[in-house]
């Protein structure tokens, strides 16, 4: 993840830089992140932040997690165990039963085990914009609270502000945004 | 008189001794703790029996530690509770004033965050105006910090402003200490904060000299020790003495208040040489008049 803050003085840009990488650390975002630019005007209480979203983790499926004892299911990975019980029971009903915490017996016929593989447990991709949308709202100033989210296909960007948001830095994030959008295709 | 008020930290072997010689020389007890075979206890005395202390405390094969910032109580002020405050700087600050001996409150401004919309209402201002002094934390952008400094000029205690910028040219600021996202556990961190606690104990030195010229009618810390004979702090309470450098916090019940005013300090009651009113914060306060008001109490 590349960061890079800009419009403050040399002071605030070097650490709104460390802020951007920590909080996007902390959010588990730096591998989905290709990079961050950030645009802090505190004389005008202006801060655009435009993230371009590079490549998210596959989804998990129900083999990835699991391991098939005969007609039951051993969970592997007990942090998906919410979600795959709820997708099960939502798509079968009584006929999957929770037997112990990581054991899970099925009364399927043998087709439906074999579909089973495909269902997708988790896909990290769904939830990914509102992770990062949380990220965001950690690195910008709490003052600046009227927001102006801009998406497009490669990202994210976001105007915040005390004050309403005028024409010029709307022109001012679109500039962000292409800048870094060029930047993007040309590596 | 003026009390020196330091910390001895040491094994539980012949502690008392420690106890009755600082009795002896008519000095306090403010807080006691044992830990198995540990001690930590917070004396005052007269300064001009430190020797004996630091003799005793040899003695005993203790350690003693000075507390500039003892007796008083430091207000925390942070824009608001939310996570960009906390826990970085706001808790390592409060930490860092707490080792120095001050008895700390932590406080979010319901409307303190941004620039032009920052606000500190009067209420607000009463409560950081109980304390003997404040520090503002603020954020890395200069811009805003300049802004802000207007609400804290509304201030009447002593306050400090701590932000990130490491230059800035406003009065009582200290750089170095803006928004962070790490413990302040560096060498640097540190040596800003120790910068913070100087600032203060300066400050506060010049308001004990201050009382000293126009001394109190007694002393803080005995009628702390007058209260607590009166009503023994019951199990589980934490601090229900505050001391500050011209009175105390008190958090008691309804129904001891009129004890508390009765309670006899020499020849006058409490109530003659003390303003006692409700806090807006948190229990009662005492602010002890000076002696040319309400004459001595012996």
């Amino acid at each position: 993840m590349e960061e890079k803050v800009e419009g403050g003085d040399e002071f605030a840009n070097r650490s709104y830089e460390r802020v951007c990488d920590d909080m996007f650390r902390d959010t588990g975002l730096t591998s989905n992140i290709d990079s961050v630019h950030m645009y802090c005007n505190a004389a005008e209480h202006v801060f655009i932040i435009s993230v371009v979203i590079g490549r998210a983790p596959s989804p998990v499926k129900v083999w990835d997690i699991t391991l098939r004892e005969g007609n039951k299911l051993r969970i592997t990975d007990e942090k998906y165990a919410p979600k795959l019980l709820a997708l099960l029971w939502d798509r079968y009903g009584e006929r999957v039963k929770q037997i112990s915490r990581l054991i899970i017996e099925l009364e399927l016929t043998e087709e439906e085990i074999a579909k089973l593989s495909d269902l997708i447990v988790y896909d990290p991709r769904e939830d990914l914009t509102s992770r990062i949308f949380d990220g965001i709202d950690r690195i910008i100033p709490e003052g600046a609270r009227v927001r102006y989210p801009m998406p497009s296909a490669e990202g994210i960007t976001i105007i915040a502000s005390e004050n309403p948001i005028a024409e010029e830095w709307k022109e001012k994030a679109k500039e962000v945004m292409s800048e870094m959008t060029s930047s993007k295709g040309g590596t | 008189m003026m009390y020196k008020i330091v910390m001895f930290k040491g094994g539980v072997y012949k502690f008392n001794e420690l106890k009755e010689t600082v009795e002896d020389i008519g000095g306090f007890i403010l807080q006691e703790m044992v830990m198995q075979t540990e001690t930590m206890m917070h004396l005052a005395f007269p300064e001009g029996e430190e020797q004996r202390i630091r003799a005793k405390a040899k003695e005993l094969g203790g350690k003693l530690k000075g507390l500039p910032l003892a007796g008083t109580e430091i207000m925390v002020v942070v824009p608001s509770l939310g996570g960009h405050h906390a826990v970085y700087p706001m808790c390592d600050i409060a930490e860092f004033l707490r080792r120095n001996g001050a008895i700390t409150n932590m406080m979010g401004l319901a409307r303190g965050v941004g620039k032009r919309i920052a606000q500190m209402t009067v209420q607000e201002k009463a409560i950081i105006d109980e304390c003997d002094a404040a520090v503002f934390v603020f954020g890395n952008f200069k811009e805003c910090i300049e802004e802000k400094e207007k609400l804290c000029e509304m201030i009447d205690v002593p306050y400090i402003i701590v932000g990130g910028p490491p230059d800035l040219d406003l009065a009582h600021y200290i750089g170095g200490i803006g928004r962070r996202t790490r413990r302040m556990n560096r060498k640097g961190d540190i040596d800003k904060l120790e910068e913070m606690t100087a600032a203060f104990s300066s400050v506060l030195d010049e308001r004990r000299e201050e009382i000293e010229e126009d001394p109190l009618a007694a002393s803080p810390l005995f009628i702390k020790e007058m209260i607590e004979m009166t009503l023994p702090p019951k199990a589980g309470e934490e601090f229900p003495l505050v001391l500050h450098l011209d009175g105390l916090r008190v958090k008691i019940e309804e129904e001891d208040e009129e004890r508390v005013r009765d309670i006899e300090v020499g020849k006058r009651k409490l109530s003659e040489i003390c303003e006692i009113e409700k806090s807006e914060y948190e229990g009662h306060l005492l602010k002890i008049l000076p002696e040319a008001v309400s004459g001595g109490v012996f």
